[in-house]
């Protein structure tokens, strides 16, 4: 008897033990499937309970996220709305450019990701309580891009304060960059606008204009919701007006009583269509009359988000630009006489190569939350020297140690071009160790924010192994910070009387390779980006010969063409 | 026997299993530092009742408060000296800024005209008041006093609007559950903070600099008073009883410590 109630009782508690968590975490409407999966290949970032807090969520940034908030940053939804399905499938599938989030379509089936997803959604209570399904971005009467619309969203990018944050030019470089933070308190970057393929959630103008509108949630970024724009609900004409008579009292001159009432009238229609903007956010019961007093007012706000997403488009070039490999490598251009200062409209001529870089994670301290995309390099020779032009972004201008309770720890910023001490003799022949050399050492080219007039030459046997060099070369270094770019501008002789230094010949492959350092990302000694061996080239002035051998075998076959001819002539005759 | 043990074991080992699982949520609701509201509330004309009212104070030598740093628009944001406001402890260590509040009224007065238009101004890049109190289904307005763009980001409610210079009054979606205090932000100067409270009865004061407050027509009856502060924290745990008769009126101070 005594031991079936115990039975009973522990049958019951255990009971009660199982059921627990499913109170804890709502109704578990996530299948097995998407638990198992979330848990191998989601939760090690994400968290077994999906705060973003698991055991690689320290060392990211941006972190995973946190999905027990509801906020989503990548959606096709409204402002406020919690993000579709398909939102949540496509950026699994897809990954997020520019963060540690990898796409997932080659390593978990498509059932296998929609499970997923609906197991993401038992971490945030508002998917169940949401009785409607969330309001999508409108993309009808698409703004086709061209000149015109880009010079529109120009002059809105500034109007609407984007500048703040991401710069005159859109390279994030903006004045309140340096201070933002997430929802979680943690440090996030506005979008280097110019750099496009890094965009989180797409480059398309469609995607642009999804995040205008419904806002990047949880971060600074703002949403576009019609009342937020300047005379929302008034025509242009009828903005300008009600623009002109509010100055007026600004200025503190009498209204006649007919301008009152104009104004009296604007005042009524702007705060019309902005209560009809509040309903529709809230999702209230509208009116026809209503409705049509948001859409016609909306209207103008989505001209304007399509113009705005066109210039944000405008900003980077069509494509990632192809590495500086294979017939990408950096070749230096011959031109007689002086070579071109920094400013000089000569550079225009040459295409850059395009160097990405990546963080350093090999030795501690690493950087795994690399913030500069690339570098960018240009160069000319003439029979005695090389010049040179080295440009990459960075969103702060870092030019000493600072510490600031609201940036945190910042050092300067820096960049380091690194060659070996001697060419390799071939292809087989090895480079030495591109993080700054071991056995083979490299010779180095230092620049510090804090100089900006002047360049250390190095040597260096290993990344902590650096050593100034005693005789420091000759060089004529000018630099620039302008609009969140480094432009870096260096002139050396091809040949100098140093034995540790790189002597350059034509024609020869030389290794090149980069370390940048963003000290307003925090990096500091061997926390930096880096790449790996690119090759550089002096290249050799194409042969005079062409003047001479091509000509001379037309002639010959020409000759012979007359010879062969007159002979079967002859032949013939 | 053996199967007596058996049972026995899985018997502790279930308890022990609901015990962590359980202390584990408790942990959870300890952190978050909220109101506590009623599960519903009606409203109905209240004729002679009483009043609550006190004085908050801080317990122990006040901290200096912090002077920020205006990195940003110093033209207009460095107009004035801002400090840091997550504790404002005045003469006589008086706290401003606390909420003190009816926890589990159910019925009572409804808002006056003023408590249904609340603002928040924004001018030399700062939040006035510090502390808002708004009915649910009522929109705040905030006010663009400054020649310069904010942002007003809500976070928790997951709004995010932009304000420039040019749009002087910006409201913000009401919100129909009762929730908060939620924390408002300026992302362009990042030192601007404010708190929303979105509640769902009138009986909600925010100390002032004298740290007085006062709940005012109180239907008679014993309600639980709580406080709120953004550094301090709350006294969800052990609220305050008080016992509001007709016309009569009610004192109740409070001392708040430093969170160890």
């Amino acid at each position: 008897m005594r031991i079936t109630m115990l039975t009973l009782t522990s049958l019951f508690i255990l009971a009660c033990v199982v059921m627990l968590p499913s109170f804890g975490q709502e109704a578990q409407e996530g299948s097995l499937i998407g638990k198992q999966v979330y848990e191998e290949s989601c939760a090690h970032c994400h968290g077994l309970e999906g705060r973003g807090d698991g055991s690689g969520a320290e060392n990211l940034l941006p972190r995973p996220r946190d999905f027990t908030r509801g906020l989503y940053k990548i959606r096709s939804t409204e402002s406020g709305q919690l993000p579709t399905d398909k939102d949540l499938f496509d950026i699994i599938t897809v990954g997020m450019p520019g963060t540690s989030m990898p796409g997932w379509e080659t390593s978990l089936s498509t059932n296998e990701r929609e499970e997923v997803v609906k197991y993401i959604k038992t971490f945030f209570s508002g998917f169940q309580e949401n009785e409607k399904p969330p309001r999508e971005v409108r993309l009808a009467d698409k703004i086709p891009y061209s000149k015109e619309s880009v010079e529109i969203g120009k002059g809105l990018y500034v109007e609407l304060g984007c500048v703040e944050c991401h710069g005159n030019l859109g390279r994030g470089d903006g004045t309140s960059a340096p201070t933002l933070v997430d929802a979680w308190d943690f440090k996030t970057w506005p979008a280097n606008l110019t750099e496009n393929w890094n965009f989180r959630g797409g480059s398309d103008p469609e995607d642009i204009f999804k995040r205008f509108i419904g806002g990047i949630a949880g971060s600074p970024m703002p949403a576009f919701q019609g009342d937020t724009f300047y005379h929302f609900g008034l025509t242009p004409e009828q903005s300008e007006q009600y623009a002109a008579l509010e100055k007026k009292v600004e200025d503190g001159e009498e209204l006649t009583t007919e301008e009152e009432e104009l104004a009296a009238q604007y005042f009524e229609i702007n705060d019309t269509a902005a209560t009809a903007a509040l309903d529709w956010a809230e999702g209230l019961e509208m009116s026809p009359e209503t409705l049509k007093i948001y859409n016609d007012a909306m209207k103008v706000v989505y001209e304007k988000s399509w113009h705005l997403a066109n210039y944000v488009k405008s900003l980077s070039p069509e494509k990632r630009p192809e590495f500086a490999i294979g017939k990408h490598v950096l070749r230096s251009q011959y031109i007689q006489g002086e070579l071109p200062a920094l400013a000089d409209e000569t550079w225009n001529t040459l295409e850059f190569s395009y160097y990405p870089l990546f963080g350093q994670i090999v030795v501690e301290p690493r950087q795994f939350n690399p913030s500069i995309d690339s570098v960018n390099v240009k160069s000319f020779y003439n029979d005695t020297e090389v010049v040179f032009l080295f440009s990459w972004d960075d969103k702060t201008h870092n030019t000493s140690e600072e510490e600031n309770e609201e940036t945190g720890k910042t050092y300067q910023d820096a960049i380091a071009i690194q060659f070996p001490v001697r060419p390799p003799k071939g292809p087989t022949d090895p480079k030495p160790y591109f993080l700054w050399g071991g056995k083979k050492p490299v010779y180095l080219w230092q620049w510090k924010a804090s100089a900006p007039d002047t360049l250390t030459e190095l040597t260096a046997k290993g990344i902590d192994k650096a050593e100034e060099q005693e005789a420091q070369g000759n060089f004529a270094v000018e630099s620039d910070y302008t609009d969140g770019k480094y432009s870096l501008w260096v002139k050396r002789s091809l040949k100098t009387d140093d034995k540790k230094d790189l002597q350059l010949d034509v024609a020869t492959f030389v290794p090149i390779a980069f370390s940048v350092w963003d000290g307003g990302n925090g990096d500091i000694d061997t926390k930096r980006v880096i790449s790996s061996w690119y090759s550089f080239v002096l290249e050799p002035l194409p042969s005079t010969r062409r003047f001479i051998y091509p000509p001379l075998v037309a002639l010959l076959s020409f000759g012979l063409l007359v010879g062969l001819r007159r002979f079967i002539q002859r032949r013939n005759s | 026997m053996k199967t007596k043990m058996f049972l026995t074991l899985t018997l502790f080992l279930a308890c022990g299993l609901a015990l962590f699982v359980f202390a584990d949520n408790q942990e959870e609701e300890e952190e978050k530092n909220l109101l506590v509201f009623p599960k519903a509330y009606k409203t109905k004309s209240v004729s002679n009742g009483g009043k609550i009212n006190g004085v908050v104070k801080f317990d122990g030598e006040a901290p200096e408060m912090k002077k920020l740093e205006i990195v940003k628009d110093k033209a207009t944001c460095g107009k004035v000296d801002k400090f840091d406001e997550s504790l404002v402890v005045g003469e006589d260590n008086a706290i401003k800024n606390t909420i003190v509040y009816l926890m589990d009224i159910t019925e009572g007065k409804d808002f006056d005209a003023e408590a249904k238009k609340p603002e928040i101004d924004q001018k030399n890049c700062k939040f006035t008041p510090h502390v808002q109190i708004v009915p649910v289904k009522v929109r705040l307005t905030m006010l663009n006093n400054d020649p310069v763009t904010h942002n007003v980001n809500i976070a928790d409610i997951n709004i995010n609007k932009q304000q420039t210079r040019m749009i002087k009054r910006l409201r913000i979606n009401a919100m129909t559950k009762p929730q908060g205090p939620v924390e408002v932000k300026c992302d362009i100067h990042g030192w601007m903070r404010a708190w929303v409270a979105y509640v769902p009865h009138p009986y909600f004061a925010v100390t002032n600099e004298k740290g007085e407050f006062s709940l005012e027509n109180v239907p008679a009856g014993t309600y639980k008073l709580g406080y709120w502060h953004e550094t301090l924290g709350n006294n969800n745990k052990e609220p305050v009883t008080v016992e509001v008769t007709a016309g009569g009126e009610v004192k109740q101070d409070f001392t708040l410590k430093m969170k160890k």
